[in-house]
């Protein structure tokens, strides 16, 4: 009768072991999810942003307040000035006729100041031509052209371009002077993918007939979005009172919005992120391109462009040995010697999934003798050429 | 200077100079005057590095230097006191060059002649700045002297190893050959022709390339290759890679070339060297130590990449040869255009490179002054040595007739 008086007590240690037990499997989920969501990893190190506002004048400030509402919420998700490319008309927040002179705002009351004093705009004014556009994504900038102007991505970078202006069915305005068509940047887009410039871009655009705008994409690893479908307006969301304009466009209020609950850490996907449109409220039909893009969309982070967040993954330990410190060392003093295989490097662990064995360890008992024969031929090359003229020296002086 | 102690006292003074610890100024190693390309201290000590780290250090336009330096001096330390000693080996040259040229054991004014040598300004600094010219200026001093000893197969290794350390000590090739086979003592009042067999000098041609063609052997195996330093030390000299000012003419020419005509100009700046060969050695074949030493002067002159040391070596020959003394006309403006260059040459220079209120055009006149210097003492010592044949105008005629020019 005594395991009755333990029976409570029993069973309260059964249940806290299954609690536990339950716990830790629900704790499996969010891991598993948080390391299951690097599987389809976009493999990007670094973000760039390409923010366009291709209008001029005021009564185009919600354009402004477009591009300077994404540039708030790249810089706020982590993305450095110095990986921002903003082309603005910037005629907006000194306009005689802004009430609030150096101030530009994206919603009515005025209570977030997009301007401020931080922002950095790369290319304003007459600056923000189709030409220099292009050869801003391209890459085919005169000498001249200062590292603040240049896109200087590479093969690991994720790019956000952003473009609102004035558009139609296939072409956007720029600047009331001129039009760039959905092939130039579709062609654009594959020069950069031929010069390896960027892993993957996102390209979101706010225009009336905006969808005709990517349908002309042709490059890999390419998502796209637009706020309104051919034949379509986009309208924008809302008035100002004092500031006398329209002061945010429909579409880009709705993705800010959103962006708003978004934060570094977060775990929100692209698809998330599309699925939150709601055509009622932005008044158009935003749509998505996704079939050049290579990862499902469950699996792109919004922050994968949106932010400039790096991927933590995990790969097993090496212990650090005399053979990879040698090869180290071989490969900073003998320079000519080319070690071919990097086991140590995680960009290689990465990209060809080799596992972390020693398979490389044989090579690099070799290296170790061909330095030390190096040394010894050189020793032998300097002593035979001495000697020979010595010998000749003497040969002369005594012999002859 | 007439007590036989005094050589080598002087001696111990340079290389107690080089003991001493004290510091030479940075400047001074790194003077476009003193140092060149092909001879600098810096670009030496820098390719030792980058062969003792395995890199091969003709790859780079850095090393210019012969690879027999490598090898010099990756066994022996890199120190002042192998300039010092190369000074006092030239400068013991020089004085055997004199002694035998004198057929005399020991003379009075050997002291001059080893001064001349030591403390000419011209030859000092550049061994203070550890140019490499120093050993250049050495083997051709010994070569010099070994020929005038009567001793072939040592002057003949001595101009291989001149030769293979400076390209266009090649000039020296025909007087060194018609010295071998002549005498050292001094002809030049008495001009005839030269009567020796030319088979001789053949022999000595060919025992000349056999000794040249062990060295580029040597050179070829510590340099790990054989186009490599070929391309690098002696291309130098025909190509001219490298455009750094020096007091020489070729430098500023070839800035402003088209690459169009570089090639043209190349080979007649090249010819304009070997050009002198054959007149100076015809016009001076009853003695060729002579013609060796207006080769010098030509060399000094209108070398590719001159430095100080050129027309130093010129100068400090002059006291080997007292008989032209009397006939030389304006031996005077020659020293003060010398004393003019030498002075405008490092203002310039200083005024153009670090301060920028000059340009290069301020520097190539200095230089052009240089030159002019140099050719006024190659002219005038052609002209003594052509005027002491006729001699003194007799006192009957003294009046009457003058000797201008012949």
């Amino acid at each position: 009768m005594h395991w009755l008086q333990h029976l409570p007590r029993h069973c309260l240690f059964l249940l806290a072991c299954l609690a536990a037990w339950t716990l830790a499997i629900s704790q499996d989920e969010p891991v598993a999810n948080f390391f299951g969501k690097h599987n389809g990893t976009s493999g990007h190190t670094n973000n760039w942003a390409v923010l366009v506002c291709a209008s001029r004048y005021w009564f185009n400030y919600r354009h402004m307040a477009n591009a300077l509402g994404m540039y708030r919420t790249v810089k706020r998700l982590g993305i450095p000035d110095s990986n921002i490319i903003l082309m603005l008309a910037d005629d907006v927040a000194c306009n005689a006729r802004n009430k609030f002179p150096g101030s530009v705002y994206a919603k009515s009351g005025r209570h977030l100041d997009l301007y401020g004093e931080n922002i950095e705009v790369d290319y304003r004014g007459y600056e923000v031509t189709v030409e220099n556009f292009i050869r801003l994504l391209t890459g085919r900038v005169d000498p001249s052209v200062p590292r603040s102007k240049r896109l200087l991505t590479d093969d690991r970078s994720n790019i956000f371009v952003y473009m609102t202006g004035h558009g139609g069915n296939e072409f956007l305005k720029f600047q009331d002077n001129e039009e760039i068509s959905a092939f130039d940047i579709a062609d654009a887009f594959e020069q950069m993918w031929q010069k390896k410039r960027y892993n993957e871009i996102f390209f979101m655009i706010d225009t009336c007939q905006a969808n005709t705008m990517y349908s002309q994409f042709y490059s890999p690893n390419i998502l796209a979005t637009g706020s309104s479908e051919i034949g379509e307006n986009s309208y924008s969301h809302e008035n100002d009172n004092d500031v006398g304009v329209s002061v945010i466009d429909s579409y880009t209020h709705f993705v800010l919005e959103y962006m708003e609950g978004i934060n570094k850490t977060s775990q929100v996907s692209m698809q998330d992120l599309f699925s939150s449109y709601d055509p009622v409220k932005i008044r158009s039909h935003p749509g998505v391109r996704s079939d050049l893009f290579q990862r499902p969309l469950e699996g792109a982070l919004v922050t994968d462009f949106f932010g400039g967040v790096s991927q933590a993954e995990i790969f097993p330990v090496i212990e650090e040995d005399a053979d990879t410190t040698l090869q180290y060392i071989t490969r900073v003093s003998f320079p000519d010697q080319v070690v071919h295989s990097d086991p140590v490097s995680p960009q290689a662990y990465h990209d060809q999934g080799v596992d972390m064995t020693k398979s490389n360890a044989p090579a690099l008992t070799p290296e170790k003798d061909n330095m030390m024969l190096d040394v010894r031929w050189k020793d032998i090359r300097k002593w035979t050429s001495i000697t020979i003229v010595g010998f000749l020296v003497g040969w002369v002086s005594f012999v002859r | 200077m007439e007590s036989p102690l005094f050589l080598p006292v002087l001696a111990t003074c340079r290389l107690l100079l080089a003991w001493v610890h004290f510091p030479v100024p940075d400047g001074l190693l790194i003077d476009h005057q003193l140092t060149s390309p092909l001879t600098s201290y810096f670009r030496l000590k820098e390719g030792l590095w980058l062969y003792h780290h395995g890199v091969d250090p003709y790859v780079g336009g850095i090393l210019k230097h012969s690879p027999l330096f490598l090898s010099l001096f990756s066994t022996v330390p890199l120190g002042r006191v192998a300039w010092a000693l190369s000074d006092i080996v030239g400068a013991w040259a020089l004085v055997r060059i004199w002694r035998s040229r004198q057929q005399l054991g020991q003379s009075r004014r050997d002291g001059l002649v080893g001064t001349a040598y030591l403390l000419n300004p011209y030859l000092l600094l550049p061994s203070l700045a550890s140019s490499t010219s120093t050993f250049e200026n050495a083997a051709v001093l010994l070569t010099l002297m070994f020929a005038a000893e009567g001793r072939p197969s040592l002057a003949l290794l001595a101009l291989a190893l001149s030769t293979h350390l400076s390209l266009t000590t090649l000039l020296l090739v025909v007087p060194v050959l018609m010295l071998l086979a002549t005498s050292p003592t001094s002809q030049l009042a008495s001009p005839r022709l030269f009567g020796e067999s030319y088979w001789k000098v053949l022999r000595y041609a060919s025992e000349f390339v056999v000794y040249w063609f062990v060295l580029v052997c040597a050179a070829s195996i510590m340099a790990g290759g054989v186009w490599n330093w070929m391309r690098e030390s002696w291309g130098a000299s025909l190509i001219l890679p490298d455009l750094t000012p020096n007091p020489g003419f070729w430098w500023y020419f070839f800035t402003e070339m088209f690459d169009h005509f570089r090639p043209f100009f190349l080979m007649v700046f090249s010819t304009h060297l070997v050009i002198y060969v054959m007149p100076v050695c015809i016009k001076f074949q009853h003695d060729a130590l002579y013609a060796a030493f207006l080769l010098l002067g030509i060399l000094g002159a209108f070398k590719p990449y001159l430095t100080l040391a050129d027309p130093g070596l010129f100068l400090s020959m002059f006291a080997v040869f007292p008989e032209i003394y009397p006939y030389l006309r304006h031996a005077i403006v020659t020293a003060l255009l010398h004393a003019h260059a030498s002075l405008l040459l490092p203002l310039f220079h200083a005024l153009w490179v670090i301060e920028g209120r000059g340009n290069a055009n301020f520097y190539y006149a200095a230089s052009l002054v240089m030159g002019i210097a140099g050719g006024a003492g190659i002219v005038d010592a052609c002209f003594a040595g052509m005027r002491i044949a006729v001699g003194s105008v007799p006192e009957a005629e003294r009046g009457k007739w003058e000797v201008i020019q012949e």
